[in-house]
């Protein structure tokens, strides 16, 4: 019965993702005259695949693979599928009719009813196979891919993210190292922090200090104070700094719900 | 070509804000999914780990500030890019770190309805949309700065590339079996030009179906 309602709900869920994300890849290649939805990675994917529909399949099919195992092991389908699996496929679908991508991959009408099509298949598929998947298997995922995916979160992917603004000039280096460095503390990752340094800092280097780039200071200052607040690093740095934590604050706290530990 | 193709709906602005709303509400209800039958988040095990942490009682600031912050991060360069990237945004955004913040507050009701998944999803999927239009209405033309999107995009190409031999290496610490069929894989992968996370995944599924890894 259970398995019945997953899948009448998974129906709808991966039509509705399906068509979304269909149209917003088609949209990516008229970028930036059109606003795109996707990624970088899926728009390099995509063209990488050059038009082939085997490979376009084939692409999406391995990363099917990760998906399933992914699902069967912690209930999470990856953000796979809606970067690769999805668009690859539904390009696959189109191109094996029509070889001209101009007509195909890069009309948003005809990848997102594609894209639709695909995501009731995958989507469905992947959410109701995960229970009917032996414990061998199940063990397999969490103990060989948890840990995985977790050093890529940590520390790999703030090291290349790193990496890649301290190459880009001193400004984004500057900016990258400190919000890096900060967003690890405040947020427990470095990426977002650098991602935002990457931003400044090339925003500075293009366009120096205007309206958009002061803007921007001002609303990542603003984010490191709400997530501090909310994650209690407030707390936690004047405890590790031996300074009584006055009552006022452990009152403010208590009004948006988290209860401040002595 | 591509003035004749940018007209008409499908190309349209507000078209965008619809497809950032069926999107995001599809990945709400996948949420909700997750939320009730442990089954179907959209997003990598490491995010939704730390939503599960939340739900076990471990608190949910972790995954609220990380997803709000994603989504500040992106919903900022989308429009400058011209290209909204989905995993920061909606799969880790709406996906989790909306839930978290939800939860967190005790409000629960989004999450164990599906219908009001859908609706909730919807909603603030049209609202990024709307945004996304507005600031693009008031930058991409006055300004000439891509913002280190290239920069990004390469580290993001960078950092996925790792996952293949982090995996192998995971195997062969889980065991010896599972690590000899995942090194095998991904080799028999990189030799047809395919992604060796993949191989080596299956190459750890298949041996570790045989040998299973011993629970302590």
């Amino acid at each position: 019965m259970v398995t019945i309602i997953i899948v009448l709900k998974s129906i709808v869920i991966g039509a509705l993702v399906g068509f979304g994300v269909g149209a917003g890849a088609a949209r990516m290649f008229h970028a930036p005259n059109v606003q795109g939805m996707g990624a970088f990675r899926t728009f390099g994917e995509l063209n990488a695949c050059a038009g082939d529909p085997i490979s376009h399949f084939s692409f999406g099919l391995g990363f099917l693979f990760n998906s399933w195992a992914s699902v069967v092991g912690a209930g999470a389908l990856t953000q796979d599928v809606d970067h690769r699996v999805i668009p690859n496929w539904a390009a696959a679908i189109l191109l094996w009719k029509n070889k001209n991508v101009e007509e195909t991959l890069h009309n948003p009408k005809r990848m997102a009813f594609a894209g639709a099509l695909v995501g009731v298949v995958v989507v469905t598929l992947l959410n109701s196979t995960a229970t009917a998947i032996p414990q061998s298997m199940q063990l397999v995922a969490t103990k060989v891919l948890v840990p995985a995916a977790n050093w890529l979160i940590n520390p790999i992917m703030p090291i290349v993210f790193w990496m890649a603004a301290l190459d880009a000039g001193k400004r984004t280096g500057i900016w990258g190292t400190v919000l890096g460095g900060m967003s690890h503390l405040v947020m427990g990752n470095a990426v977002p922090g650098i991602v935002l340094g990457i931003l400044i800092g090339k925003g500075l280097d293009d366009s120096g200090w205007n309206r958009i780039t002061k803007t921007m200071v001002v609303a990542v200052a603003l984010l490191f104070v709400l997530s501090g607040f909310f994650r209690a690093f407030d707390v936690a740095l004047l405890k590790s700094l031996q300074v009584e934590i006055p009552q006022w604050l452990v009152e403010l706290h208590e009004t948006f719900g988290s209860a401040v530990k002595k | 070509m591509n003035e004749l193709q940018a007209k008409g709906f499908w190309y349209s602005e507000w078209a965008f804000a619809l497809f950032v709303a069926c999107l995001s509400s599809g990945i709400f209800a996948g949420t909700h999914l997750y939320y009730v039958y442990h089954v179907g988040a959209f997003n990598d095990i490491a995010i939704v780990a730390m939503l599960e942490a939340g739900i076990k009682g471990g608190g949910y600031g972790a995954a609220a500030a990380f997803g709000a912050s994603f989504l500040f991060a992106r919903i900022l360069e989308g429009p400058l890019v011209g290209i909204l990237d989905i995993g920061g945004s909606l799969q880790t955004g709406i996906g989790i770190g909306v839930p978290a913040l939800m939860l967190g507050a005790g409000f629960t009701a989004p999450l164990i309805s599906f219908p009001l998944a859908l609706t909730t999803g919807a909603v603030l999927g049209l609202a990024i949309g709307a945004v996304i239009i507005l600031i693009r209405k008031f930058t991409i033309n006055s300004v000439n700065s891509t913002f280190g999107a290239d920069v990004m995009m390469g580290a993001g190409n960078a950092a996925g590339r790792y996952l293949g031999p982090l995996i192998v290496i995971s195997a062969i610490m889980a065991s010896i079996p599972v690590g000899i069929g995942a090194t095998a894989g991904a080799a028999i992968f990189y030799y047809f030009n395919k992604p060796i996370a993949g191989g080596a995944i299956i190459g750890a599924m298949v041996l570790g179906a045989i040998f299973p890894i011993p629970t302590q």
